[in-house]
């Protein structure tokens, strides 16, 4: 009996290992072999694209900066992935407040509405923008994919920074209210700082999304010179004779940005990722 | 059920009569916190519907989709949808590729969450590993992996090292395999996601059931059985419903890895209709697959809502 219990758990044990180990190889190589193929040379690349024994080089990295394609796009990607960060802040944090103070018929209705917005395909709302824009005459401008993705991720954020709002007690609001403050006030001074935590994590998730999105940046920029990163890599990846190491190089590029975030904001990321889901 | 709770909800307290008036005086103001949202996804998200309806009853093209006005042809294209080979090809396709997302998807996420549930430094780095694998840019991910899928790659070695293959397999290029490791490819993406969700639910089963369980001579197999996946069921249906939408949605890999093809094989219904309005500019066209494609994720987000605000319990 005792035995029996041993060798399971012992048993036990070597699964969940060998599962850990499984994981780390399905996630580790991949972007192991992203970084080694960018410092290979096309020459090795074509000799043997698997092997992972080479000279280092960083020619890939020089030539896409010296083709001056890299910092013109990494220079949009900021401006894109950063304005429609603050500008879907902007929209969203009243709204998630609004919302969730506002309860009944808002509360349900608005809900429903964001759910349903947040899951329409962006393959559907490329369509009629491409439309709207041309119209507004933004069609090859920033500001016009800037505003495109700030709609596509507004009703997502408000839904990531309700839960936290509704945390807040409102009791803490009608003290501030009874000391004199407004309604704007008491939101300032009380509630936005009681949310801090859920607006960091929205501006994390917001950013790396905009920073990943290039459907609206490849239909909406007709020039090559206004594409962002990720817009260069989905038309560099389907043309003829792709050069993989630059391709990898302009890859761990606009990985890297991401990589920041990513350390700076770790936990909340694991976390809003699961509450933004279920709730 | 998340990892965050949220403390408990703070309802107004019952107001007596007189003080009703003032709290829908209040209501209204918070309603005004909602202007600026309601304006731009009216104007950004409303409208753009709108738009996108009219297109789909009318003659749209490259020359009059800006400028110009569209004729209107009713169900016309509709009527031209149902007979077109490339729209009857992407049911299919699509169907399959959503069922591998969400049976990889899923099943890989619970099997990775159970894991990562163990405690310990290894488990702690390859979870932060694969959070981070989310936050990478699809397209980058895409471009990756289309890179190992080459005929003389890094998977075709792998296989061939270890003998299971003598010959490269054309992963890309085969119909069905394309359809396949784009699909597959994409449910690597997503097991991140579904694993921390899960991951989180399995920390949330209260850890005296399993005491209990334990003493009542329960194995661990028996307690997961027939103790934490029960448990686990109401984030599965809501888990279940969110991958759906994902990888019907899905876009970026595709693009990235095939393109749609080879020749339809990889079209699913968002995919044409994206092809059909800005690569074949028939803009109407594509709208009405577009409209499609929004009724089936209408009737998910439906499903959605209504599985939430019952586990909510309110």
């Amino acid at each position: 009996m005792k035995l029996r219990a041993t060798t399971s758990r012992v048993l036990r044990f070597a699964a969940s290992r060998l599962g850990l180990i499984i994981l780390l190889v399905l996630y580790a190589i991949p972007i192991i072999w992203m970084v080694a193929t960018s410092l290979k040379s096309n020459v090795a690349i074509f000799a043997n694209p698997a092997s992972l024994v080479f000279s280092p080089t960083f020619s890939a990295y020089a030539k896409i900066w010296t083709q001056g394609t890299l910092g013109t796009a990494a220079l949009n990607s900021v401006i894109i992935a950063v304005s429609t960060m603050v500008l879907t802040l902007l929209i969203a944090i009243p709204a998630a407040y609004g919302l969730d103070r506002a309860r009944g018929a808002f509360l349900s209705v608005g809900l429903a509405l964001l759910v349903l917005f947040q899951m329409v395909p962006q393959t559907a709302s490329v369509i009629p923008l491409y439309r709207i824009l041309g119209t507004w005459k933004l069609l090859g401008s920033l500001a016009g994919v800037i505003l495109a993705d700030t709609a596509m991720l507004t009703p997502f954020t408000v839904l990531i920074i309700r839960p936290f709002v509704r945390s807040v007690p409102v009791e803490l609001e009608e003290a501030a209210e009874i000391d004199g403050a407004g309604t704007l006030t008491s939101f300032v001074r009380v509630v936005l700082p009681l949310i801090a935590n859920g607006i960091a994590t929205a501006a994390a998730i917001v950013f790396i999304l905009a920073w990943g999105e290039f459907l609206y940046a490849i239909s909406f920029l007709s020039n090559p010179q206004s594409y962002p990163i990720s817009a260069l890599i989905s038309q560099e990846i389907s043309s003829y004779g792709t050069s993989w190491s630059g391709l990898m190089a302009l890859a761990v590029v606009g990985s890297l940005p991401i990589l920041l975030v990513y350390i700076v904001a770790q936990r909340r990321l694991a976390s809003g990722l699961s509450l933004g889901a279920v709730k | 059920m998340t990892t965050m709770r949220p403390s408990q909800r703070h309802r107004p307290r019952r107001s007596p009569r007189g003080l009703r008036r003032r709290k829908n005086r209040k209501r209204l103001r918070f309603a005004l916190f909602l202007v600026p949202a309601v304006i731009y996804l009216g104007l950004l998200g409303v409208y753009p519907l709108i738009n996108l309806l009219l297109m789909s009853v009318s003659k749209v093209d490259a020359g009059n989709i800006v400028q110009g006005s569209w004729p209107f042809v009713g169900l016309g294209n509709a009527g031209q949808l149902i007979h077109l080979s490339d729209f009857q090809q992407s049911l299919p396709v699509t169907i399959v590729y959503v069922l591998v997302v969400v049976g990889v998807g899923m099943l890989g996420g619970l099997a990775a969450a159970v894991v990562l549930e163990q405690p310990g430094y290894l488990a702690g780095a390859v979870l932060a590993l694969m959070v981070f694998t989310w936050a990478m840019p699809p397209v980058v991910l895409g471009s990756l992996w289309k890179f190992l899928l080459l005929p003389h790659g890094l998977v075709n070695s792998v296989l061939m090292g270890l003998g299971l293959d003598s010959q490269p397999i054309y992963w890309l290029v085969r119909r069905v395999l394309a359809l396949l490791s784009v699909a597959l490819v994409n449910s690597w993406a997503v097991v991140p996601f579904t694993a921390l969700v899960y991951r989180a639910a399995l920390l949330d089963v209260p850890p005296d059931v399993i005491d209990a369980a334990r003493v009542d001579g329960a194995t661990g197999w028996q307690q997961f059985l027939f103790i934490k996946l029960p448990l686990l069921l109401p984030v599965t249906l809501i888990l279940t419903i969110l991958t759906v939408v994902y990888g019907f949605r899905s876009f970026d890999f595709i693009y990235v890895m095939t393109y749609g093809g080879p020749g339809t094989a990889t079209t699913t219904l968002p995919f044409l209709s994206y092809r059909l309005s800005f690569i074949n500019y028939n803009f109407g066209l594509g709208s009405a697959v577009a409209i499609l494609t929004i009724l089936v994720v209408a009737g998910l987000a439906y499903a959605y809502v209504r599985i939430t605000r019952r586990t909510e319990g309110s």
